[in-house]
This record gives structure tokens, C-alpha cells and sequence, in this order.
């Protein structure tokens, strides 16, 4: 067993996974969580290939094949009173279940085809304890009448956890409770047996092994087997079941209660922070087939029980089973050979302690990656430099002390987060950084001369949030970022003045967002519990506390005024002056579900569009509008707040070619470029051929590109990459020669050769030479 | 460290092993007498309450341009008259009512009280005398306290919002006697401490719809009781989290991590 992916997209805890196609071995699966977000993905690259966000919040999922239908349907069961059909892959409601009878939410529910039945049937029972079933029979769809159940029945059950129906003998169903677990007879639901809960235990599901025996799990995380009376069980596999046998309806006496024969444990229990997931699965390995119960638990350990192994009961014993397969992620990462480099492996001792990376930031203008670290010191580090060093063989990682890093030594523990304000404005100065760490202070640091410049300690909690005001309030806040603090207070600190400015503290929940409203000089807060908190920035005044519907409102509009001042520029000078940004306008028709609206807006985006452009198409030589991405960025990125960072770096191929070319032109003299012909209007079409063409391009580049050279991927993973991202960039390189190949009519094409062809021969070079240092690398691996 | 921080640290662990002990245990007696409390404020069944309150209201927009006199039993409209004025035939009046055999369904009120019933479950799923070994547990237990009483009090407060074409399919327009015509339709819905009641009318102008509404509402007094109680207790819930989270700086803090000596003495 070894992880294959980590999957990453959703913003709220996960409530339910299941598998998204009907063959077997199948690659996708479809998650859901606590914000109604559903995704599908793809488990071979690890992408999501559809997202949903429902207002219906899903706590279960069962995918079933239906009859006529080709794929698998997801039952889903939630925080809502209906039962959802949903197609796996476009993530759509085909159908619902209602029901006329105590409509509730449904706790759990089963879909079954009945032997010798052609339709399908879903059994369920609501958190009141109601069964209902329906019958499905194929042709339902969204816009069929409601359908209600067939027959609803009340039972004494609150707050099942699980359904089932025995695969083996449908007469019987198992319903589990989170202090007991229950046999019925599915014919008209009395209870045949009950189950207590191991003290100190509370179940969380269960499943059938055989007509009569059960295997059912607990919040502890340990599975037990149950061998059912059979005098008590009914239906046709029973064989000594007789329909009106006398001891069906009778008190549960001693002799005829169920019997525990098999435990599955693990030895070594330790201590979790919450019932570790547990799923009862059936695979056929070699056209065998075999029952697993599988575990995974909050310390990232999986266990895997057989339950073939320990089905068969011995009379009178007990047994206990140890899992077949113990794993963790902690073991996998350890397995790893050559284990994994981290950004920063440079400074650490093999006999010391590690110190855990917490924070890190990448300032693109001077390459230096910045990185905080547990035990409060920030390194500063030339970025290509550290990152040739992990990645890159050759004669540099033979040097002792190289890189040379920057240390910066003032906080007292962990550094918790990391600003440098001039990438977000250059209103700030270019040598400041600010770091906010766990001992609640906010340093600001020179960061040439690696000064501690100031040190703000008005915060009364640990510093977990830095962001910069925007551009057009008032000029003293200008000068101020806005600090975050876990004591859920904000502040406004001056980097000038070297004092805080504003200080808002009456925040009785955490602080979630923080918008701006910079022409009333308010900035508003949000908390987690829906209140808006809205601050005077100058006078540290609380304006007003707001709730519900306003507070919502409020927050919405403080996006629309921003979007407005952007959106500001393309409509001034036109007669759609005085309009707000039709951007704003299109929103806010989707959000009214106005189609009118949305229209309007949109005719007036495009007019507003064309306008700017005729307006723009100055000189031949005029730099394209859109910057482009950097070559190469470096993202901080943890899996739990509490591991240490890791670190993708992401490359721009496409930026890359064009830096490489404009390197190559501005080596040019303006005479040989007008004898090549380039400063002419066919410039200008070329120019706009690649930049039509990138959009496309680049969503094809980040495909490929967000493979993660996270510290913690194999050596050979990453030499694979780095093969396959020059094998790329000759082959993007070709498709841009044939590209314009395609739509030249004028010869511009053979100007333009010579220097491709220069820029191709640039990259051969560089990938030969790339490819060399591999190879080379590769014998050292033994590969 | 020098012997100052060492003792300040043991002294913080001591804290930390009581709040563990006897705090987390004591605050979720507290809340669970709050939430159950909130329970019964409830007109449903609900944590050993019986349920079923029935309360009238009478709902007007000045100047008389609607009326609804309405019954609430539980968490449905079992009875109302309803009249409003057509807004572009000012003279014309729009009655209907809503009977005992297609009651309104207020799911917003079934959804918070099963949130509320979700969130006592986790505290009666704590054992009196468990004793807790880690902040994490305790965390997981609030985590998930706090998620289902923001879910309770979110569905008071901020009422889902439905197409209209969602709205005049809905179950609860088809249950209305007599039926509206096609382009009109009603609906009530809860907003904090409201009940709150709007008729919409459909128009085509130019080609394109419009939708007009106007709105009458009343406060429901078990309401403002039920949502102060959820504010409080989620209030409670992030007190304790706050607290336990000033001693997860110490990550090896956890019960009986001390030596057997310091611990007795």
C-alpha cells in the first residue's frame, strides 16, 4: 500500500467519499464536504475533473448501479429532508426522493436490487426513525412529479448510523445506533436481535459477513464479529428457519442473543483526537474474491484487516485478529530512498534536531526566497541558487557554505507568517519585510542590511495574518499593513510612524476576512460567526456591529466598490461614465438570476472593451498589455496546519521561451532588426499570434506544470520531470514554428527562422547539457 | 531555559492537566444545560420536549396590501388566510388559504433543531468520567460543537435562496386552496427572529420577466430566545478552544507526560 495522490480543492472539512465509476479498478472518485462542495477527480494526475457547490450538504454516499442506466448514480443522504440522485461526473441532481409521511432528514439509507426484481429499491430511515422505501424504475428525472415512498413504517430508532440489507439473505436488515445495533426483518420491521455497544465504545457502522454473522465497528477503531441466533432469523437461506416459527416475535432470552467470536484490533492503541474512518470493502484480487475492513485514523495510520480470515467462528473462543497490513504516511515518507530534499537541506545537520520550516515568501524582483523558521529565526536565500543546490547535480554541491544565506534573528518561536509589501504595492519602501510570529509581536526588518527595525507588541495573541490595505486610502494608512492576531484583534500598524495607528480588539469570534471600504475610511471585519465588525481606520472608531442578512450584504457590497474602482478605467471617457463596472453588474444579475441584467452587462463589458482597445494601439513597438508570470515561483504549501512547509516550485515554460527571445532580440541592434524586418506592422501580427495563441497555451503549460516538486517526491520522479519538461519545450517550440508557419502569408516567416532557429539551438544546448548532468545523475542511482 | 521558564512551564503543564480534568468537563455540563434549554424552546419534538406548540400571527403590510392570518403548529403553516392586492389591478384582490391537509413546511425550523439535536449528541457522547489525555480531542469535540450550532443558527438566519420557477413548483405552492394563477406565487420563510411573508408577481415587460414582491413580517418570540441561546453557547464553545489553544504552543503537553513524582506531590 503506497499514497499515490493528495488531493487538494476543498475549503471545508471532507464528509463522504465514494468511487465514481462502475468499472472496477476505476481511477476517479467523487468527495464531498461541510460547504456542499462536491468534486470529482481523477486519480492518475490527481486532478479535479468537475466541482459543484450545492446548498444541500451531503453526510453520506452510496454509489449504485441502476438498471437503464449505463453508470453508477450517487445516492446521497444529508442535512436535508430528500434523497439526491446524482450523476458522478457532471455532478448534476438528475432526481429526488421526497416523502409524504414525518418528512426529515434522512440518516441512512440502502439501495438494493431484490432478487427475482427487476427495479431497484431504496430503503432509508430519517433521524425520527421512520423506514421508508421506494421503488425506482429507471425512467424518473427532474422533471417527474415528485415521488414520494411506497410505504413508510415508524420505528424505535433515533439517529441510525447505517442501513444495510443482508447481500445474502434479503429478509434481514442491520441497523446500527451509536449505542446499539439492531436485526430486523425487512418484511415488516420487528426487531429479531440487538447488539450493545462495547462500554466505553459507541458503533459506527456495520455490514453483513454471511446470512448470520455480522461484522460491526466501533469508535475505537476496532471491528467485531457477531454470529446471529439463527432460530431467530427469517428468509429463505436460513434452513432452519420455518415461516411461523414460534421464537421470531419472542423475548430475547440468553441462549438465542448474538454471539461475539472475532475481534479485529490493533495491539498498539494509541491516543487519537477523534473515531478514526473505518469502511467495510469487498476487491477480487486474481479473480478471488476477498472482504477487507479498512481503517485510517488522525495520525495518518492505515490498517487493513481481513475479514475472510476471521469469519468462520470457533465454538466457544473468542478470537483477536491483527490487522494484514499496518501502514502510515509517516512510514512512507521514511521508505523513501534517496529520501525526499527540502528547500532549505543546505542548513541543517545530520545530527541535530530538524527545525521546521513555517513560513516562507518568494520576492520575484531580487530571487530571494524568504523562509521562517520554528524556532524564530527567518533565512534569507538566493532562490535558484537553493533550489540548483536540491534539484541539480554537479560540482556546486561539493562547496561548503554555498548559497550564503541571510539570518535574521528576533522573534521567540515560531514564525508565523511573512509580508514584503512592495510586491503588493511599490508605495511601500523597498527594503521592508514583516514577519508576525508566535510570540505576538510583528518585527519589520531592513532587508538589505538584515535589521531588526521595529518591533510592534500590541497584540495579545499569536500574529497568524498579514495583509495590505489597499492603494486609495487615506495617505497615513497608506503607510500601514494590517495585522492579524489569534486573540481575534486587528490592527493597523504604521511602518513609518513605528507605531500601531488603529487597534481593533472587540472581536468576540475569530476574524475571517477583512474588506475595505477606503473611500468612508472603514474597514470591515468579518468574523466566523457571520458578525460584520466595521472600524473607522483613522480614529479606531467601531462604527456599528452587524448580523444576519445586513451583515452579508455588507461584505458583498464592499467587493462590488472595489471591483467598481478597477473597472473604473475602461469605462472613463466614454458615455458609460458614471455606470458602475458591468463585471459588477453581471454578478449581481447572476446572483438575482436576472438574464436581462446579465445581458445588458455584458453588452456594455464588451463595448467598453473595444473601446479601450481602439484606444491602446499605440506604436508598433507598445510591450504586450499582460505581464507575464515569472519563470520560476516558489509556493509555500502544507497538508495540516501543523506539519512544516513544503515547497512547490512552479515553472513557466511559455515565460521562459519568451524571456529567452527578448534576450535574444535586445542583443540585436535596432539597424539589423529593421534589416531583418521585424519593426514593422508584421511585428505587430506575430506579436498578437502568440498572444492569442497563449491563453490555451498556458492552461496546457499549468497541466503539465503543476506537477509539484514539493521537497518530499522522489529523486527519479523529479529527474523524470525535469527529461520530460525540455522534451516539452522543444516540442512547444516546434508547435510555435508551425503555428506561424499556418497563418504567415507574407514571408515574414523566413526573417523570423534564423533567430527561432538561434533560440532553438539556445534550448538544445541547455537540454543537452541538463540531460548530460542527469544521465550522469541516473548511473549514480543505479538506474 | 533557565529555572524561571522551567518553573513557569511546569506551572502552565499543572494548568493545562486541570483544565483537561475539571474545566472541559464543567463547561459542557454548562452548555449542555444551555442547549437543552434551547431544545425546549422549540414548538417540535426535540430532546424530551413534546413538541407541537401552536402559535397565531397575523401578518399586514401598510397600506393594506397584504393580510395573512396564519396558524404555526410545530415547524408548519397548518392554517392561513391569505389576501393580497394584484399590484397592477389595484381593485382586484388575490385570496387563498393554506389547510390541514397541505400544511407549509418551514424546513428552516426542522434543519436547526436537528442541528441543535447534532450538536447536544456530540456532549451526551461524552463520558462524565472520561478523562482527556489531549487538547486535540477536546478540540474535535468543539470543532464539531461549533460546526453544528453555526450550521442551527445559519438556518434561522439566512434563509436559502430559491428560483422562482423553484418556488411556484415547490410542494408547498401546490398544497395552496384555491390554486394561484401562473404568475403569482407566495412564500414564507424565517429570518432571525421573523416570520416573514412575500407575495411575488410575475409581469412580462418589453419581452423581458420582472418580478414584483411585496413583504409583511412578524417576530416569532420563541425565535429571538432560541438564536440567543445559540449565539451564547457557540460564544462558550470558542471560549474553552481559545483557552486550549494557548497551551498548543506546548506540543508536548499531554496528560501523564509528566513524571509520576511531580504529578502526585
Amino acid at each position: 500500500m503506497t499514497p499515490r495522490c493528495l488531493l487538494v480543492g476543498h475549503t471545508a472539512p471532507v464528509t463522504c467519499l465514494s468511487r465514481a465509476s462502475i468499472i472496477q479498478d476505476n481511477n476517479f472518485i467523487v468527495s464531498s464536504s461541510e460547504a456542499g462542495e462536491m468534486c470529482t477527480w481523477d486519480l492518475v494526475d490527481g486532478k479535479c475533473r468537475e466541482s459543484v457547490k450545492l446548498t444541500q450538504v451531503h453526510t453520506n454516499i452510496q454509489a449504485y448501479h441502476m438498471c437503464n442506466s449505463e453508470d453508477l448514480r450517487l445516492f446521497c443522504n444529508g442535512y436535508y429532508a430528500e434523497i439526491l440522485i446524482m450523476d458522478p461526473f457532471s455532478l448534476e441532481i438528475l432526481f429526488s426522493l421526497s416523502s409524504k409521511m414525518n418528512p426529515d432528514w434522512i440518516s441512512a439509507l440502502h439501495v438494493l436490487r431484490p432478487s427475482s426484481r427487476k427495479d431497484d429499491v431504496v430503503l432509508a430511515i430519517s433521524i425520527t426513525g421512520t423506514v421508508k422505501v421506494w421503488s425506482l424504475l429507471g425512467h424518473e428525472n427532474k422533471q417527474s412529479e415528485p415521488i414520494y415512498e411506497n410505504e413508510s413504517k415508524q420505528i424505535r430508532c433515533l439517529n441510525a448510523l447505517s442501513l444495510n440489507c443482508c447481500a445474502y439473505n434479503q429478509r434481514t436488515v442491520l441497523i446500527v445506533c451509536a449505542k446499539y445495533c439492531q436485526i430486523y426483518d425487512a418484511g415488516d420491521f420487528s426487531v429479531l436481535c440487538s447488539i450493545q455497544a462495547p462500554s466505553g465504545e459507541r458503533w459506527m457502522s456495520g455490514d453483513f459477513l454471511a446470512p448470520d454473522r455480522v461484522l460491526v465497528w466501533s469508535t475505537e477503531g476496532k471491528g467485531y464479529l457477531y454470529k446471529l441466533p439463527a432460530n431467530k432469523l427469517r428468509g429463505r437461506a436460513i434452513n432452519s428457519s420455518v415461516p411461523d416459527h414460534k421464537g421470531f416475535h419472542g423475548p430475547t432470552v440468553e441462549h438465542d442473543s448474538p454471539v461475539l467470536y472475532g475481534i479485529l484490533a490493533h495491539p498498539d492503541n494509541k491516543l487519537l483526537s477523534c473515531p478514526p474512518a473505518m469502511r467495510f470493502i469487498l476487491t477480487s484480487v486474481g479473480g478471488k474474491q476477498r472482504r477487507l475492513l479498512l481503517r485510517g485514523d488522525s495520525a495518518g495510520v492505515v490498517l487493513l484487516w481481513n475479514v475472510d480470515d476471521a469469519a468462520m467462528p470457533v465454538p466457544n473462543k473468542v478470537m483477536s485478529r491483527a490487522p494484514i497490513v499496518t501502514t502510515s504516511l509517516e512510514m512512507a515518507w521514511a521508505e523513501m530512498s534517496p529520501s525526499p530534499v527540502g528547500i532549505l537541506d543546505q542548513l541543517s545537520h545530520p545530527d541535530e534536531p530538524e527545525i521546521k520550516l513555517t513560513a516562507s515568501i518568494y520576492l520575484l524582483a531580487a530571487n530571494r526566497l524568504v523562509v521562517g523558521r520554528e524556532d524564530g529565526s527567518i533565512i534569507i536565500v538566493n532562490a535558484t541558487h537553493t533550489v540548483q543546490l536540491q534539484l541539480l547535480h554537479g560540482n556546486h554541491q561539493q562547496l561548503d557554505d554555498w548559497p550564503p544565506h541571510q539570518l535574521l534573528l528576533g522573534h521567540n518561536g515560531r514564525v508565523n507568517c511573512l509580508l514584503y509589501p512592495h510586491h503588493v504595492h511599490h508605495r511601500y519602501d523597498r527594503a521592508y519585510l514583516v514577519s508576525g510570529g508566535i510570540d505576538f509581536a510583528v518585527c519589520l526588518w531592513d532587508l538589505f542590511s538584515g535589521a531588526l527595525l521595529h518591533r510592534f507588541c500590541v497584540h495579545a495573541g499569536e500574529i497568524t495574518q498579514l495583509i495590505v490595505p489597499p492603494h486609495n486610502c487615506s495617505p497615513r494608512i497608506q503607510k500601514c499593513i494590517c495585522a492579524v492576531a489569534s486573540d481575534h484583534s486587528v490592527t493597523l500598524l504604521s511602518l513609518t510612524e513605528r507605531k500601531c495607528v488603529t487597534l481593533a480588539s472587540r472581536h468576540l469570534f475569530p476574524v475571517v476576512t477583512i474588506k475595505w471600504r477606503p473611500a468612508d475610511d472603514f474597514m470591515v471585519v468579518g468574523c466566523s460567526d457571520g458578525t460584520v465588525y466595521v472600524w473607522q481606520m483613522e480614529t479606531g472608531h467601531l462604527d456599528r456591529v452587524l448580523n444576519g442578512m445586513i451583515a452579508e450584504e455588507v461584505l458583498a457590497a464592499c467587493d462590488e466598490t472595489s471591483a467598481d474602482e478597477l473597472g473604473g478605467s475602461i469605462s472613463s471617457g466614454t458615455d458609460l461614465q458614471g455606470l458602475a463596472n458591468p463585471a459588477v453588474h453581471f454578478f449581481r444579475g447572476l446572483r438575482h438570476r436576472n438574464l436581462t441584467a446579465m445581458r445588458a452587462a455584458t453588452q456594455r463589458g464588451l463595448a467598453a472593451l473595444h473601446a479601450s482597445e481602439r484606444g491602446s494601439n499605440a506604436g508598433p513597438l507598445a510591450e504586450p498589455a499582460r505581464a507575464r508570470p515569472p519563470p520560476l515561483t516558489i509556493q509555500g504549501f502544507r497538508s495540516n496546519p501543523a506539519d512544516p512547509e513544503s515547497h512547490i516550485l512552479f515553472f513557466d515554460i511559455e515565460g521562459l521561451i519568451v524571456e529567452l527571445l527578448s534576450e535574444e532580440y535586445s542583443a540585436m541592434s535596432p539597424a539589423s532588426l529593421e534589416a531583418a524586418g521585424l519593426i514593422t506592422s508584421e511585428y505587430m501580427k506575430v506579436a498578437a499570434l502568440t498572444q492569442s495563441a497563449s491563453p490555451d497555451a498556458a492552461k496546457k503549460i499549468s497541466g503539465f506544470l503543476s506537477y509539484k516538486i514539493v521537497n518530499k517526491i522522489g529523486v527519479i520522479l523529479r529527474t523524470l520531470s525535469w527529461i520530460d519538461f525540455f522534451g516539452r519545450v522543444k516540442d512547444k517550440a516546434g508547435d510555435m514554428e508551425r503555428l506561424l508557419k499556418e497563418k504567415d502569408k507574407h514571408g515574414i516567416l523566413a526573417k523570423m527562422k534564423e533567430g527561432a532557429e538561434n533560440m532553438q539551438t539556445k534550448i538544445q544546448a541547455k537540454a543537452d547539457q541538463l540531460k548530460s548532468q542527469l544521465d550522469a545523475k541516473g548511473k549514480w542511482d543505479g538506474r | 531555559m533557565n529555572d524561571n521558564e522551567k518553573e513557569e512551564a511546569a506551572n502552565l503543564k499543572e494548568e493545562f492537566e486541570w483544565v483537561l480534568r475539571e474545566e472541559v468537563h464543567a463547561i459542557l455540563h454548562q452548555l449542555h444545560t444551555v442547549l437543552v434549554e434551547c431544545a425546549h424552546r422549540f414548538p417540535v419534538p426535540l430532546y424530551g420536549n413534546e413538541g407541537q406548540k401552536q402559535d397565531k400571527f397575523i401578518l399586514t403590510s401598510q397600506p393594506e396590501q397584504l393580510k395573512c392570518i396564519l396558524t404555526l403548529t410545530g415547524d408548519s403553516i397548518t392554517h392561513a388566510d391569505i389576501s393580497f392586492k394584484v399590484l397592477r389591478q389595484m381593485h382586484l384582490m388575490c385570496r387563498t388559504s393554506i389547510n390541514q391537509d397541505g400544511p407549509w413546511k418551514l424546513q428552516q425550523i426542522q434543519d436547526a433543531a436537528n442541528h441543535l439535536q447534532q450538536a447536544i449528541g456530540y456532549i451526551d457522547n461524552v463520558d462524565k468520567h472520561y478523562v482527556f489525555r489531549s487538547s486535540e480531542e477536546v478540540l474535535h469535540i468543539i470543532q464539531c460543537l461549533i460546526g453544528s450550532l453555526q450550521r442551527a443558527r445559519t438556518a434561522l438566519v439566512l434563509p436559502k435562496k430559491k428560483a422562482i420557477d423553484e418556488l411556484m413548483k415547490s410542494r408547498n405552492m401546490k398544497a395552496l386552496s384555491p390554486n394561484l394563477p401562473e404568475d403569482l406565487a407566495i412564500s414564507f420563510y424565517i429570518q432571525s427572529h421573523k416570520l416573514i411573508f412575500v407575495a411575488y408577481q410575475l409581469s412580462s415587460v418589453h419581452g423581458t420577466m420582472r418580478i414584483d414582491s411585496c413583504q409583511a413580517d412578524c417576530a416569532v418570540p420563541w425565535l429571538s430566545d432560541v438564536l440567543f441561546m445559540l449565539t451564547a453557547a457557540l460564544h462558550m464553545c470558542q471560549q474553552l478552544k481559545d483557552k486550549l489553544c494557548v497551551f498548543s504552543q506546548y506540543k508536548d503537553f499531554t496528560v501523564g507526560s509528566r513524571s509520576a513524582s511531580t504529578v502526585f506531590n
